[in-house]
């Protein structure tokens, strides 16, 4: 079974929450809003450019958008053996980290 | 949406930049997502500086990420068992470029890696135990900018003085005849060394014991240390040598041990005994020059003992700064001091650099070929890249394949290289005995990386260049196989230096080996078979001799006075039917002189105005020896001995060339001095001989003078003994009258008259098969280029060619078009080369006597260069002319 690392675990979700609007720019603001991280768009696409080898991703090129003079983004889409190293990833972290989170928030406030 | 003109950020240089640092598939994507993301947040309300200055981050940023990734850093491509099969299959199915590579590659490669070899070899290390200890002292003198022996007071002082060191030792080579039973006499090679140095080499001795500090006490019995050939060749492995009375001289040893064997130190020495110089015996900074080494003590570092060797002789130096000022103590490799080759790295880099600039040479030729091949493999590239190979597989495909053949070549080369060097064994036998030119790890691993070089240059490079841009795209649109493909300046420039290297080489090799194997005559009328000729000298031993030899006119009288005893005693000789005396004898190679003639002008040369002479010095039953009448005028006699400005005889050869047949009786000459204050003495001349051997090659140019010999006045003297017998059979005889004479006097290099030009041919033969090597790699690697390169046009150009036979062009039109280019290349090499070998040969040869009659060689080679290169291009020009003009269109090429 593969496994992930953490950005790409982030990139992945990412990837599975925009659905068919999986490109880029909508990745690197999603991970800016809702994980707090700023990633360059370089880091985004060669960690996708990675996973798309690996056949957990696939990507094609979209139609024409006109905010980019003409030219098409590239899509990004979850593949089965990329979700299924995805749910891996998160029943791991489940099973490890299940019922600790007020025992890690103790902590976190040095108590 | 469209991004208004203002929010497009401004950093379009750095936007530039960092374009080229993302370079990639989507380098695209990122630039466009970048300017995306700016207009978002210039429209969310964000200051255009800051959306600016995110932009320029997001920039950064991704060209860092990018450049960390494997996106335009081609992943190294994987060897397969496949591509080595293929690069055997594509070296058989190529035979012609793979032998042209592999002959050539065979040959270079061997030459570069010689000087690591030579150099190895040399620096050893000696076969001691921590040899890397072991140092030598060694003086740099600072005013001649060369090394300089220590006198045994240096030793002396250096030993008490020195703390760096464990303990120090002395060595000096000394050669004597030993005298074996029935007074037979033979010259041996050893050394005078302390005792001391046995105990810093760690050697046992074999039988008995070794030196002792007690024998070197003045008046302590004269003892000898033997070595290990020496006693079983010798004394036949005698177990009882120890104690045994041996004479080496004039002094009677007793033997009192036997080295190991193998042990030889310091070079090639077969005899041991105590160092007889004691400083006490000398002035400073005088007596015999000695090689002074040590061990240095655990922990202490070389620099350390530098430093300290330095502050020892800095306090000498200022006791004694009329000798010792512009000394200065360094410790150096002992390996570096006894042979007198200062072997480092540093020094060696020069020939390094020559020998690895020839490979690279002899590589790029062979590239050319690579390349030409590459370019009619076209076709199967770009399939082969369709496929999904990539660029760098591709090379690296065509430099496993160049690589093979680089291995077998450099194996090849190996060993033919170790065939050779039997050549060499009559030399090795005098070499430093751990001298091991014998293939060993370290040659293997220096072949192998010369090997990898080769085949960058040769295989990788051609490939590269095959293979760069979209070449497969230019085929298409081009038509034409490997239209795309040019052959450039520096190809074209290879070509012509390696025609020019070609004719240059060969007309050196055919004018020194031509000599080599033309007849070496010492004269017709000379029964050169009849006479025994060697060298005699006195080898100065003990201070007493040495305080003598200091005297020059005291040693003269000496060794004059043996000379004369030497004379009388084979005069009286039965057999024996003549003597005489010479400093050069007939069919050596006699030193050149300038003269000027009295009245007779001369050419200039190197600024000299006058005539170049050769010119020996003989006794005065020279002549009467070699039953030489005088053709004019009279030879010489007891007054030209006394007299100081006595007559002088010169040849037949001199009176042609320098006299234009003019009477040479009376004329006057002297020799030309480069400087005006050292004018010398009018010599007349007195009488008038033949040509005896003064150019043994070409007697014509031998022009020569001959001044008489008093005896001493020559040392060493060559002696020339004609017997009744065969000569060579009386060399035992003539030992022995040598050593009743004085048993110190020794004989070098006793041959026959007619054989004491074997080292000329020696040294005629071996610099032909050098030359005719190299000329041989250029002579191949020239035709091979050429032809590649017009079989490469012919194949270019077939369309073109099929139009002009269409259109009506003649075949020496057809022939002119294909071989313009490679014939202006051949008649330019063959103009450079026999340019350069016009220049270089008679600078080489210079005075030599094997200078004869180049510059006509040079131009037969330079003929024959332009043929062979013409029937290079023959095969691709009857090609090109069998091109049918329907096939040519249709298949485009």
């Amino acid at each position: 079974m593969e496994t992930l690392g953490n950005f790409e675990q982030l990139l992945l979700f990412s990837v599975l929450r925009l659905g068919e609007e999986a490109h880029g720019v909508a990745i690197r603001e999603m991970l800016e809003e809702r994980a707090g991280r700023v990633a360059s768009s370089g880091a985004i696409y060669t960690t996708l450019s990675r996973l798309e080898e690996r056949a957990l991703v696939a990507s094609w090129m979209g139609e024409p958008t006109p905010g980019r003079a003409g030219r098409p983004r590239r899509h990004y889409r979850l593949e089965p053996a990329g979700a299924r190293a995805l749910m891996e990833s998160y029943r791991t972290l489940e099973a490890i980290a299940g019922g600790q989170i007020g025992k890690l928030s103790e902590l976190a406030a040095g108590k | 949406m469209r991004i208004p003109r203002r929010s497009r950020p401004r950093g379009t240089l750095a936007s530039r930049f960092a374009h080229w640092l993302v370079r990639g598939p989507d380098a695209r994507v990122i630039m466009d997502d970048l300017e995306e993301l700016f207009a978002r947040d210039v429209e969310r309300g964000m200051p255009q500086w800051r959306a600016r200055v995110r932009y320029l981050r997001n920039l950064l940023g991704s060209a860092y990420s990018v450049s960390r990734t494997r996106w335009h850093r081609p992943r190294a491509p994987r060897l397969s068992v496949l591509d080595v099969k293929l690069a055997v299959r594509t070296l058989l199915k190529h035979p012609g470029v793979t032998l042209v590579g592999c002959f050539a590659l065979a040959i270079g490669i061997p030459v570069g890696l010689a000087p690591f070899h030579l150099l190895s070899a040399i620096n050893g290390p000696l076969p001691f135990d921590e040899a890397d200890r072991i140092v030598a002292i060694e003086y740099l003198d600072v005013r001649a900018s060369d090394s300089r022996s220590p006198a045994v007071h240096d030793y002396e002082v250096w030993r008490e003085s020195l703390t760096a060191f464990e303990d120090l030792a002395a060595v000096r080579t000394t050669v004597q005849n030993l005298v074996l039973a029935g007074d037979r006499a033979e010259v041996v090679r050893g050394s005078e060394i302390t005792a001391s140095a046995f105990g810093i080499l760690r050697v046992r001795p074999y039988v008995g014991r070794m030196l002792l500090e007690a024998d070197e006490t003045p008046g302590s019995v004269p003892v000898v240390v033997l070595g290990h050939d020496l006693w079983r060749t010798r004394f036949g492995a005698d177990p009882e040598i120890v104690g045994t009375a041996v004479r080496f001289g004039a002094t009677e040893r007793t033997v009192v041990g036997v080295m190991p064997p193998g042990f030889m130190f310091p070079i090639r020495d077969n005899f041991w005994v105590p160092l007889a110089a004691r400083a006490m015996d000398y002035e400073w900074r005088s007596g015999p020059a000695v090689k002074v080494f040590g061990r240095l003590r655990d922990g202490v570092r070389t620099d350390a003992a530098q430093a300290e060797v330095a502050a020892v002789t800095a306090r000498t130096a200022a006791d004694h700064p009329e000798t010792d000022a512009h000394l200065r103590a360094e410790v150096r490799p002992i390996t570096h001091v006894l042979t007198g080759l200062r072997a480092d790295y540093r020094t060696a880099a020069p020939m390094y650099a020559m020998t690895l600039l020839l490979l690279a040479v002899t590589c790029g030729n062979v590239g050319t070929l690579v390349l030409a091949r590459v370019a009619s493999r076209s076709e199967e590239i770009a399939v082969r890249s369709a496929l999904g190979a990539s660029r760098s597989h591709i090379v690296m495909q065509q430099f496993v394949e160049t690589l093979l053949l680089a291995g077998a070549a450099a194996a090849i080369g190996l060993g033919l290289a170790q065939v050779a060097l039997r050549w060499f064994d009559p030399f090795l036998a005098s070499a430093p005995f751990w001298f091991d030119l014998g293939v060993r790890p370290y040659t293997i691993a220096v072949a192998a990386c010369l090997a990898v070089f080769s085949a960058t240059i040769a295989g990788a490079v051609p490939a590269l260049k095959a293979t760069r841009r979209n070449v497969y795209g230019d085929l298409r649109r081009a038509g034409g196989s490997g239209a795309a493909l040019r052959f450039g300046g520096v190809t074209t420039l290879l070509i012509i230096a390696e025609v020019a290297v070609a004719v240059a080489c060969l007309s050196g090799a055919v004018t020194v080996a031509g000599s080599a194997f033309s007849e070496f005559s010492v004269g017709d009328d000379i029964a050169a078979d009849e006479y025994l000729a060697a060298r005699i000298r006195l080898p100065a031993v003990g201070p007493t001799d040495e305080a003598a030899a200091a005297t020059a006119d005291a040693f003269s009288e000496r060794f004059g006075a043996l000379q004369e005893e030497v004379s009388r005693r084979l005069s009286a000789e039965p057999g024996v039917r003549a003597v005489a005396f010479a400093t050069v004898l007939p069919g050596m190679d006699h030193p050149v002189r300038w003269i000027e003639v009295e009245g007779v002008h001369g050419a200039t040369s190197g600024g000299v105005d006058g005539h170049r002479i050769r010119t020996t010095r003989v006794d005065v039953t020279f002549f009467d020896a070699l039953e030489q009448p005088m053709l004019a005028g009279r030879g010489f006699d007891a007054s030209d001995l006394s007299a100081e400005t006595g007559g002088i005889l010169v040849n037949r050869a001199f009176v042609e060339r320098v006299l234009g047949g003019l009477n040479p009786i009376g004329r006057r000459v002297r020799y030309v001095q480069r400087s005006d204050t050292l004018a010398s003495p009018w010599l007349e001349i007195v009488g008038l001989v033949d040509d005896l051997g003064m150019n043994p090659v070409d007697p014509a140019r031998g022009a020569g003078i001959y001044h008489p010999l008093p005896p001493g006045e020559a040392h060493p003297v060559h002696i020339l003994v004609r017997t009744g017998g065969p000569p060579i059979d009386f060399i035992p005889r003539l030992r022995e009258i040598l050593t009743a004479v004085e048993p110190a006097l020794l004989l070098d290099n006793p041959s026959r008259l007619d054989d004491v030009f074997s080292e000329l041919r020696w040294e005629a033969r071996f610099g032909g098969f050098a030359f005719t090597l190299v000329a041989a790699i250029a002579i191949v690697l020239s035709a091979a280029g050429l032809y590649a390169l017009m079989a490469f046009t012919v194949s270019q150009r077939t369309r073109e060619i099929g139009v002009r036979t269409a259109l009506g062009a003649r075949p020496v039109q057809i022939a002119g078009v294909v071989a313009r280019r490679a014939a202006l290349q051949l008649v330019a090499g063959v103009v450079a080369g026999a340019a350069l070998g016009a220049v270089l040969v008679p600078e080489m040869l210079n005075d030599s006597i094997l200078a004869t009659n180049w510059p006509a060689k040079v131009a037969a080679i330079a003929t024959l260069m332009v043929l062979i290169g013409l029937l290079a291009c023959a095969g691709p020009t009857l090609r090109a002319l069998a091109i049918q003009p329907g096939e040519a269109l249709r298949d485009g090429g």
